[in-house]
């Protein structure tokens, strides 16, 4: 029986996929450490997210059947302390949470006496003026043809009877996120880890991270990066322009990785000097309002914080003039959208240069093919003739032969 | 009085049959809680619209089913579990609401889960067992020409295991080639219930919109295609256009081809839902055979009519249709029935869409009747 579970579940945008490659890198190190990353491959615990919720993810749920079970199973089996991570668990209801706790062996009110698994809760957060914009730009590399300013209107509906509502607060909506994973856990069991404001030490929150984890006592390798990168105001109107003309007849499988990985991972977001996406400056005020009732209410719940509540409040709203990116430098556009054809060109290069080198590969294949098939007294007389062809006195008894045999058998 | 004690009082009549909505529950109707969680108002307002739909049919939902229904989750994405109005006066989450006042949509996500459950549960079930006259009558026939069929999918499956069932297997030498072909209205709603049936997914409408937005058929529709297709595997001189099946049924001789099941636009819609949440409990080769196997036969002949294209389309069904035609009567593939065939049927003023209610109460019957019980006449 594991001792003991981190477990992560969000929020979005908050350094995970960060947090989620070390882990997957240093599973051997975390293992001879006593701490248990269980993932075969790096979106293993995505997989789970998605069977624990019955989630439907561009046809990727095909391969997550029966995944939660098996990574609760993993969890169960090792003896001291494991994590889970991913991001799209803060959206979990309370049923499903339920389950997901039942299966890594919580036991009510998180009682350890009689073997019960101690969990621990850790949800990372960011404040609301960047995970907006962020989150639409995230709605964008995922196939979404809607602009800004709708994104804004769905998000402030309070029924959020429209999909894009219902999910953006149930992954962002802390104190709700909290109240669904935490209701049964102690609150000294539940951790925050909040994001540092934009301009801190850059590695602040992965020491974060570290404290939150017990990571910082182990040995583990940082170098490596699975980021996700953000997209400037001109790039996100681009991909959102392609979308509209061009997702719907784009399976997922190619969506992923011409749209998503090659123009706006690959392409896109190398380029940094366009203006960046924003919060309008109409919008801080409601943000504010309502970031100020989750801090109170955060600080009266009394849970554990790494960081600083305070973090949550977000930067004021900007002096400088703020860019819209439903009416975006149209000069700027362009100038991506020759950045991504440009990209397109050498990828459907190297694509054709692939299709020539197996196709050459593939001719060869069916000629071997042929002969292998071809009667082994076949390829001895072609053999022959091949030999008798290639020296004189050869050619002179080839032709008395096809003389005497009374018609011409030389090939065309 | 608690709201929340109120609404443990008003859970608890549901789960004995009540059909009461909340609005009209007694003030002093308290419960004890009987579960460590109140459930969701989508829960609740499903297990009441059951109650109602067996009472209408002089039953009543069994005690193992009112307890799964408010076990539930909710599938898909969308809104989570919903807090009752008048309960608790929750700061954070989504606003509370009147379970009866919610649409049948949000209650469709919480049966589609339902049933998907009981169609996984399925899988495994040993086939039903032929009986002698069946195993006779699917033994090969040596003398039977050597024939393929191809086209339309929905048909093509049901007529290829239909013929096999008679003893005519596809394949064999130099076979030819039959395209199964009909009006494009009634070639898009099967590629439609086709594809719900292989993946689940999108609506019918908004199959049609990707489609006809973009400008071209689907490629389970696209006839001519299929055609080249056909043409290139087994030789042009070897592909037949079939828009007869009487015509195909005595070239092949058999009496006759009964051809799909009919699914009317509310079943092929529930069929679509269910197969969503299904396809994170099997995998995904297996979900189309047990679809067919458990909801193709409990909902054959329901839900209504086939869907038919909206008249916003009907430019650009005519305009595929005459395509359609146009190519394959140049390619010159002997055809068994009328080439008009091929084209669009009169569009009605406004198309045979799938409903909400009507999905709903079809996904009623089969909480109530579930795909892993024996059926049951009602009433």
């Amino acid at each position: 029986m594991s001792r003991r579970v981190l477990l992560h579940v969000g929020t979005p945008k908050t350094g995970t996929s960060y947090l989620q490659d070390v882990l997957f890198q240093n599973r051997p190190r975390l293992l001879k450490q006593g701490v248990s990353y269980p993932a075969d491959r790096f979106d293993a615990h995505f997989l789970a997210a998605l069977d624990l919720m019955r989630l439907r993810w561009g046809g990727l749920e095909g391969e997550a059947v029966g995944s939660w079970d098996r990574l609760a199973a993993q969890v169960r089996e090792h003896d001291g302390t494991s994590i889970i991570s991913h991001e799209i668990l803060a959206t979990a209801s309370r049923t499903q949470v339920a389950r997901a706790l039942a299966s890594l062996g919580h036991r009510p009110g998180g009682d350890t006496s009689d073997g019960g698994t101690e969990v621990h809760l850790i949800v990372s957060v960011r404040d609301l003026v960047r995970q907006i914009p962020a989150e639409w730009q995230e709605n964008v590399k995922h196939r979404a043809g809607f602009g800004f300013g709708r994104f804004l209107e769905l998000i402030q509906d309070p029924d959020r009877g429209h999909r894009v509502g219902a999910w953006f607060w149930g992954v962002q909506e802390i104190p709700d996120i909290l109240a669904r994973w935490g209701a049964d856990l102690p609150p000294e069991r539940v951790h925050l880890v909040t994001v540092p404001p934009a301009g801190g030490p850059p590695d602040l929150l992965w020491r974060r991270f570290s404290e939150a984890f017990d990571l910082d006592r182990l040995d583990l390798e940082l170098t490596t990066e699975r980021a996700n990168p953000s997209l400037g105001v001109p790039e996100s109107a681009l991909l959102r322009r392609i979308n509209r003309v061009a997702a719907r007849d784009l399976p997922p499988q190619h969506y992923r990785p011409l749209v998503r990985e090659l123009l706006a991972h690959q392409t896109l977001s190398k380029r940094t000097k366009s203006a960046r996406l924003g919060l309008p400056p109409d919008q801080f005020p409601w943000v504010h309002a309502l970031t100020d009732s989750w801090i109170t209410e955060l600080t009266e719940r009394g849970y554990d914080v790494v960081g600083d509540l305070e973090d949550l409040r977000g930067a004021p709203a900007p002096t400088r003039k703020w860019v819209d990116p439903d009416a975006p430098p149209e000069r700027q556009v362009a100038a991506a959208a020759v950045d991504a054809i440009r990209a397109l060109l050498l990828e459907n290069a190297k694509t054709e240069t692939e299709n020539e080198r197996l196709r050459a590969k593939l001719d060869e294949a069916r000629r071997d093919l042929v002969r292998a098939r071809t009667p082994r007294l076949l390829r001895s007389m072609e053999w022959t003739v091949e030999r008798l062809e290639a020296s004189p006195p050869g050619r002179k008894a080839l032709g008395a032969y096809r003389a005497a045999r009374g018609r011409n058998s030389r090939p065309a | 009085m608690s709201g929340r004690g109120r609404a443990w009082g008003w859970a608890a009549a549901l789960r004995g049959g009540s059909t009461t909505p909340w609005q009209a529950w007694a003030e002093d109707g308290v419960g004890e809680p009987f579960a460590e969680r109140l459930p969701g108002a989508q829960q609740l307002a499903l297990l009441r619209r059951l109650n109602v739909h067996a009472a209408a049919a002089g039953r009543t939902v069994p005690a193992a089913t009112a307890a799964r229904i408010l076990a539930a989750g909710v599938s898909g994405r969308g809104r989570s579990d919903l807090p009752i109005a008048g309960v608790d006066d929750e700061r954070f989450g989504p606003r509370p609401v009147d379970p009866d006042t919610l649409p049948d949509d949000e209650l469709l996500r919480v049966a589609s889960a339902l049933i998907a459950d009981d169609v996984a549960a399925t899988a495994g079930e040993p086939a039903p067992e032929r009986s002698l006259i069946e195993r006779a009558r699917a033994v090969r026939r040596p003398w039977v020409r050597s024939f393929v069929i191809v086209g339309m999918q929905w048909r093509a499956d049901a007529v290829r295991a239909e013929l096999v069932a008679h003893g005519h297997r596809p394949g064999g030498r130099r076979p030819t080639a039959y395209l199964l072909a009909d009006d494009l209205g009634t070639v898009l709603a099967q590629a439609w219930t086709a594809r719900s049936f292989d993946q689940g997914g999108v609506t019918w409408r908004h199959f049609l919109r990707s489609f006809a937005g973009a400008g071209h058929l689907p490629p389970r529709a696209d006839l001519a295609r299929m055609a080249r297709s056909a043409a290139h595997k087994y030789g042009a001189g070897n592909v037949r256009v079939v828009l007869d099946p009487a015509l195909l049924a005595d070239e092949l001789g058999v009496r006759a081809i009964a051809g799909p099941p009919h699914l009317g636009a509310h079943a092929v819609d529930l069929v679509r839902r269910v197969g969503e949440p299904l396809g994170l409990l099997v995998a995904n080769d297996a979900r189309p055979g047990l679809l067919l196997d458990t909801l193709g036969v409990r909902l054959a002949g329901q839900g209504g009519p086939a869907p038919t294209v909206t008249p916003r389309w009907a430019g650009w069904l005519s305009s595929e249709a005459e395509r359609t035609r146009h190519e394959i009567a140049a390619a010159g593939y002997p055809v068994l029935g009328d080439l008009d065939q091929l084209l669009p049927r009169p569009l009605g003023t406004d198309g045979v869409l799938p409903v909400d209610a009507e999905v709903l109460s079809l996904a009623l019957g089969l909480l109530l009747t579930p795909v892993t019980a024996p059926v049951q006449e009602e009433g």
